[in-house]
């Protein structure tokens, strides 16, 4: 019963930092972006190019490892967890 | 007012410093005296010091808990400078179970019989370490959990800290990692809105300004106003 309890608990807290992380990575790529673009503008380019530009690396972050790493939020504390269960239980 | 706020902050870092007093792990060296059960009957006061009932068995309002007595060496500054003296220290060897605090510890009887095969004599002493958590206080009845023992060789040992250490870094990260987190939810999404709203505000300014410029004694200031109301030329 503790279990399914923390199982549950546990889910719905490391959603909440998963979508919390991914957002703020989604900002920070974008932030970049958009501070690359304004660096060293090409010539001729205008609002649209320049949302295309960061539509385009947005697209591709999407696609990214970087992204996928995000889902170690589910990973490393069910790990941590099993790693003191084991130390605390072991004679 | 700065006062409350001084005083607000005391309040909360004595609130988490106490939670983390009482949750995080310390080390005791001690000499184990016996081993003992005793029957207790909670009240309300005391029954939020103590874990629930033995994994995988039912809660009742009384229960058997497993104590341990022991000889322990005293220290200063929450374990960290030793001193020459010893008092006696008694703890309780509770299962935590899987939700709070989060020792995840099912192995209470094992560690009770580890603890008995440590008991000593004066003149014999085997000295232990004891990973604990938790406050003992007389006037409520309440004891530190034991989580762990191990045996040492003498009662000098220098115990290093290491989960506390490793701790005290992922909390200082947490906090670095909320506050980066803060920042850039500040910039892009709440700046820029406030900046909206500051140049709606200057151009009112603009407005009401342009309109008092006009007005020219009552009757005209009074028109003035009313021309703010009117449609205006598309320019």
């Amino acid at each position: 019963m503790g279990f399914i309890r923390l199982f549950v608990l546990g889910f719905i807290g490391l959603s909440v930092l998963y979508f919390v992380i991914s957002i703020y990575s989604r900002s920070i790529r974008r932030e970049k972006l958009e501070k690359a673009w304004d660096a060293n503008p090409p010539d001729g380019g205008d609002q649209a190019a320049r949302d295309a530009y960061i539509e385009q690396g947005m697209a591709e972050y999407e696609k990214g490892f970087r992204k996928k790493l995000i889902l170690l939020v589910y990973i490393i504390p069910p790990v941590f967890v099993a790693v003191i269960l084991f130390l605390t239980n072991t004679d | 007012m700065r006062k409350i706020k001084i005083g607000f902050r005391v309040v909360v870092f004595l609130l988490v410093g106490g939670l983390l007093h009482y949750v995080l792990p310390q080390h005791d060296i001690v000499r184990v005296t016996s081993t003992e059960v005793i029957r207790m009957d909670f009240t309300p006061f005391n029954r939020l010091f103590y874990a629930q009932a033995d994994s995988g068995n039912a809660e009742h309002t009384t229960r058997d808990v497993r104590l341990i007595n022991t000889e322990r060496k005293k220290t200063f500054l929450f374990g960290f400078i030793p001193r020459d003296a010893t008092g006696v220290m008694v703890y309780r060897n509770e299962d935590t179970g899987w939700i709070w605090p989060p020792y995840f510890k099912f192995d209470s009887s094992n560690l009770q019989a580890e603890a008995a095969a440590e008991i000593s004599n004066t003149g014999d002493e085997k000295w232990a370490v004891i990973t604990h958590y938790g406050w003992r206080n007389k006037l409520v009845s309440i004891y530190p959990n034991a989580v762990g023992i191990r045996s040492i060789p003498g009662p000098d040992v220098r115990i290093i800290p290491w989960f506390n250490i490793f701790f005290f870094i992922f909390l200082l990260v947490a906090y670095i990692f909320i506050r980066s987190l803060w920042r850039q939810f500040k910039e892009r999404s709440v700046d820029p809105l406030l900046a909206d709203a500051g140049e709606v505000w200057a151009k009112v300014d603009d407005h009401t300004d342009a309109a008092s410029a006009k007005a020219r004694g009552f009757g005209a200031r009074i028109k003035a106003w009313l021309d703010t109301w009117r449609k205006k030329p598309n320019p």
